[in-house]
């Protein structure tokens, strides 16, 4: 923390001594963008450099301004049809769309913000070629800067193309649900056709509390306590079973292995949405697992035990016999990808500790538990938490498997929840599947859902970013 | 000893057949059922009383108004191309530059990247469709193609994970003897990385046949020519349709995972190279 605010500190003060201490070209660089460059010599790049702050400036003015502009009541006429004084034809008025609004505002600032960062490197990089002048030394031609972008600058050249992607399909996409977390954006403020606007903290005080009536407090609980339990299950199930898997079928004792190995990996080579839907199928109410379980009178023998009181086992449509099931699939579906990856690991564990454990007169059981555990549990360990977090989003599974569940709970369904839904799919069914349409809701959803994977992940990844290990193994 | 041996290895085997048995059930009916000559869901017997080819020959020869998947096929081939190219392209540089470059901010930007990846994709999903409309490419293939790709970079901690281990000493070599960074990159590092490439390439071919949320969200068009397999075999299992195309859908199943199985039987070796390659890093 003291660093990066000492680090703050520094890229100011040098700033500041970049203007106080620069020439007139490089003050002059701070409303001309390529004017220090022109005036020590660098003029292609000079040119270039002015080109792009033009191009900015005109964008900023010509396009984005007017939106940024009404970014705090995100619009205010709305759309009709209006008689035109010339043609005597009803055409639509000059209407504002809250959403162009919003997407284009947010795009706007976020060029503006990069805007500000590249004046102040620009002064600072032309103050830099002042002094190099000054002493003397090598000023760099165009060509050489080129030449710069393939050797030690080759980083920017590699990292501009993901960057752009990254910017226009990640963060973009998430600075504007952020925003309309905030908003009362749904089918009933749809633009064109109508406005939305800003409600401030409203929605989130919706959904944390059960004040007024709503369904929400009591569905978010209800959800984030099952999205909890699930993803403990299904990464501690997989976990387990995949490496059982793995030491089976690695065995000495194991013949086939790479037979065994395929079998299971078949499973995974079906996309997972045809196998999931697949599944469902099977296990549906009037599906081929019913027919068989009542053809051989297992349906019956549990209708007079008390556990069921319909004509089938509901499976896929019961709250608790679906817990479970989705449970036991997520195990199908996700052990033979654990399977393969501790394959992996166990047939790379240092066969020279292994042998100096047998030299030393371990056993089996010993070598296993005080060896091959270890190293495993070692290696596995951030991955386990990654897969937490994935199953957190385990998006395919949940919301494949069932799409023929109906909610007997009246507040879980006034909120377009089912008992078996996670939050993110939750999220999903609020916008797609309900005719409100609820945008806010569900992206106060999505930041709760963030915020809890961001700090997992950070207390986990801190270690491997700080990247002190990054030199171990070289 | 050896009868205990002999036991040991017989209780493995059974165990084994009855776990691979369990497994292979889902996959073994959805095959029989693409045989079968009925066209709904069979409920009381678990193989086809009636054998046929008709369901591949609708699925393939003889496309209607609800099904067309040599349509939806050609979409997802091409997507899939395309996404292959640019996402290992993505990758692999940005692998490049994290892990053989040294940059001011270069584990700022690591972080940044990785606590962006957590963000809930589901979530995001509305705000790219609105983008995409702003550049007027949502429902087009090339919209897919950019939701698919463009933020592919975030996925480089597997590969930046092998490239760490690619020894300092061989680059700087190369360096004394004048090459620049860009000859190590492609004339060094990427021969060398072969696996950690073909697990890319296939990794980022099969997103778009696995995917199914994102394609649904962002192909709006009603003309099943437009939809890529993910969205037309959902759609055919919805309930009115169930009926007439349950066993077309396991067709299209059985069609689909002929390409991917053949995919992983060559990324297998590679998957577990390149996952332990990353992974022993921690």
């Amino acid at each position: 923390m003291k660093n990066f605010l000492q680090a703050i500190k520094k890229y100011f003060v040098d700033l500041g001594t970049a203007i106080v201490k620069g020439d007139i070209w490089t003050k002059l660089s701070l409303v001309i963008f390529g004017a220090g460059y022109i005036g020590h010599g660098q003029v292609i790049k000079g040119l270039l450099v002015t080109a792009l702050e033009a191009g900015i400036i005109l964008f900023t003015g010509k396009i984005s301004w007017p939106y940024i502009a009404k970014l705090d009541s995100l619009g205010t006429v709305q759309r009709e049809m209006v008689l035109d004084p010339v043609t005597f034809q009803k055409v639509e008025n000059d209407y504002d769309n809250s959403l162009l609004i919003l997407l284009m505002g947010v795009l706007g600032i976020i060029i503006i913000a990069a805007f500000v960062f590249f004046l102040i490197s620009n002064v600072k990089s032309n103050y830099r070629i002042q002094k190099l002048k000054e002493e003397g030394k090598h000023v760099n031609s165009f060509l050489e800067d080129l030449k710069s972008l393939v050797n030690e600058k080759f980083h920017i050249t590699l990292l501009t193309l993901p960057s752009i992607g990254v910017i226009f399909m990640c963060i973009l996409p998430i600075v504007f649900m952020i925003c309309i977390a905030f908003t009362n954006y749904d089918a009933a403020h749809q633009p064109p056709s109508n406005l939305f606007t800003w409600v401030g903290m409203k929605n989130f005080i919706n959904m944390f509390s059960s004040k007024g009536g709503g369904s929400y407090g009591y569905t978010f609980a209800r959800l984030l306590t099952w999205t909890l339990i699930w993803a403990a299950l299904a990464t501690f199930t997989t976990y387990i079973g995949g490496i059982l898997l793995a030491l089976l079928i690695n065995h000495e004792n194991t013949k086939l292995k790479k037979l065994w190995r395929s079998l299971f990996v078949i499973t995974i080579s079906i996309p997972q949405f045809v196998t999931l839907l697949l599944i469902s199928k099977m296990f549906s109410n009037f599906g081929i697992i019913n027919g068989i379980l009542s053809n051989i009178g297992v349906t019956g023998a549990l209708q007079k035990m008390g556990w069921i009181t319909t004509d089938y086992i509901p499976f896929m449509t019961q709250k608790g016999w679906t817990h479970v099931m989705i449970v036991l699939i997520n195990i199908w579906i996700g052990v033979p990808y654990q399977m393969l990856s501790a394959t992996g690991i166990l047939l790379n564990i240092p066969s020279e500790q292994l042998e100096s454990a047998r030299i030393d007169g371990a056993n089996k059981w010993q070598i296993f538990w005080k060896i091959t555990m270890p190293y495993v549990l070692f290696i596995t360990g951030p991955s386990l938490v990654t897969s937490f977090i994935g199953n957190i989003n385990n998006f395919n599974v949940i919301y494949l498997l069932t799409g023929d569940y109906v909610t007997a709970d009246a507040s879980l369904a006034a909120s377009n929840a089912k008992d078996v839904d996670l939050l993110i799919t939750w999220l999903f069914r609020i916008t797609a599947d309900s005719p409100k349409m609820e945008y806010y809701m569900a992206s106060v959803i999505g930041i709760f859902v963030f915020v809890v994977c961001a700090v997992l992940s950070l207390i986990t990844f801190s270690n491997m970013i700080k990247g002190d290990r990054e030199e171990v193994f070289r | 000893m050896k009868t205990k041996k002999a036991v040991d290895m017989v209780v493995r085997h059974v165990f084994l057949a009855l776990m691979a048995l369990f497994w292979l059930i889902p996959i073994i009916w959805l095959v029989v059922t693409s045989f079968s000559a009925y066209p709904g869901i069979r409920t009381s017997h678990f193989f086809p009383e009636q054998w046929s080819f008709v369901n591949y020959q609708k699925l393939l020869f003889q496309p209607d108004t609800v099904c067309n998947f040599p349509a939806w096929f050609r979409n997802s081939m091409i997507i899939g191309f395309a996404c292959c190219i640019i996402s290992t392209l993505f990758v692999l540089m940005v692998s490049y530059a994290f892990s053989c470059m040294r940059f001011p901010s270069r584990k700022k930007l690591m972080s940044f990247s990785i606590i962006l990846g957590m963000f809930p994709g589901v979530l995001s999903m509305i705000a790219i469709y609105f983008i995409l409309k702003m550049f007027g490419i949502s429902d087009s293939l090339v919209g897919l193609i950019v939701v698919y790709s463009a933020g592919s970079g975030l996925g480089f901690l597997i590969c930046k994970g092998f490239f760490d281990t690619i020894p300092t000493s061989l680059r700087e070599s190369a360096k004394l003897e004048g090459a620049n960074e860009f000859t190590i990159f492609t004339q060094i590092v990427i021969p060398l990385s072969r696996p950690m490439i073909v697990y890319t390439v296939i990794n980022s071919f099969l997103t778009p046949w696995m995917d199914f949320v994102m394609a649904k969200l962002m192909i709006r068009s009603k003309d099943p020519a437009d939809w890529t397999v993910a969205v037309g075999l959902y759609n055919i299992l919805q309930k009115t349709l169930l009926n007439n195309y349950f066993s077309v859908f396991c067709a299209g199943g059985v069609v689909v995972a002929i390409p991917i199985s053949v995919l992983f039987v060559i990324m297998q070796k590679f998957y577990v190279e390149g996952i332990t390659g990353g992974a022993v890093k921690g």
